[in-house]
């Protein structure tokens, strides 16, 4: 019973932190559909992607040379 | 035996004129043996080509003597044709699949995020999927554009699933470069895998 008592008290803590933490991640509120879009880039770049560098890796697409097959932007 | 004969190669005839029908809607029925990019035909490059691959070693391509590498995205290869002030003649990039790109969905991905990129005036001329590459099947695009700085060029696209992952080639020259450029980029295509 403890032991059950203590599994479902851990459960309910879990469920506090998972929603404080969305709470915290909307809270700065520019929660926009741009700023959640830029979110899903920034994540999936992290992941997958190929890291731009802004620009600075001076490859060709970023200095108004021909597009490459980047699927990220 | 005539009469009885006659029947029978009608019969024989029909059977015939039905199976090349049957193997003529076989034909018919890869729609992409044909058309826009009917040049594409897996073959092996002229020998005094370079081959360029992904760091990966998943994909390769075939590029023309006189091209070379150049800076590219980590991950990626490229080779170009510079002109004076090493202006881009033409342009060949090979990059691992990495965003939402897919074979499916190709046809409209690739204009789309050339759009999304800064690239104006985005025409796509044609599609196609189901192609034949040496490694495996893809799809292919051909496209046009004007860049940030509003220079034009006129592209091949494709995205290819081989036994070692999907990946992209982008093959582009400006339009007045073109004709002069595009059996290169389309043999350099057709080798890619």
């Amino acid at each position: 019973m403890i032991v059950r008592l203590l599994v479902v008290g851990a459960m309910a803590l879990g469920s506090l932190t998972a929603v404080s933490g969305a709470v915290a991640a909307d809270s700065p509120g520019h929660v926009t559909a741009h700023a959640a879009r830029h979110h899903k880039r920034h994540h999936r770049r992290h992941h997958h992607g190929i890291p731009q560098h802004n620009g600075g890796d001076h490859d060709a697409d970023n200095n108004g040379g021909p597009s490459d097959g980047d699927g990220n932007t | 035996m005539t009469a009885t004969a006659t029947p029978s190669r009608l019969v024989a005839a029909v059977a015939l004129t039905a199976a090349l029908a049957i193997a003529g809607c076989g034909g018919a029925a890869r729609p992409h043996s044909a058309g826009p990019f009917a040049w594409l035909r897996p073959a092996a490059a002229p020998a005094d080509w370079t081959v360029g691959r992904l760091p990966s070693g998943a994909a390769s391509f075939a590029y023309p003597a006189g091209w070379r590498s150049i800076r590219t995205d980590p991950g990626t290869f490229s080779a170009a044709l510079l002109g004076p002030h090493h202006r881009i003649r033409g342009y060949l990039n090979a990059t691992p699949q990495s965003g939402a790109e897919t074979l499916d969905n190709w046809s409209t991905f690739r204009a789309a995020h050339n759009r999304e990129e800064g690239d104006r005036d985005v025409v796509r001329e044609s599609a196609a999927s189901g192609l034949r590459f040496p490694s495996g099947t893809g799809s292919c695009v051909t496209d046009r554009y004007a860049t940030t700085t509003n220079a034009h060029y006129r592209e091949i696209a494709c995205i290819v699933r081989g036994a070692r992952g999907t990946s992209v080639i982008v093959a582009a020259a400006p339009p007045s470069d073109w004709s002069r450029l595009a059996p290169q980029l389309r043999r350099s295509v057709a080798s890619f895998g």
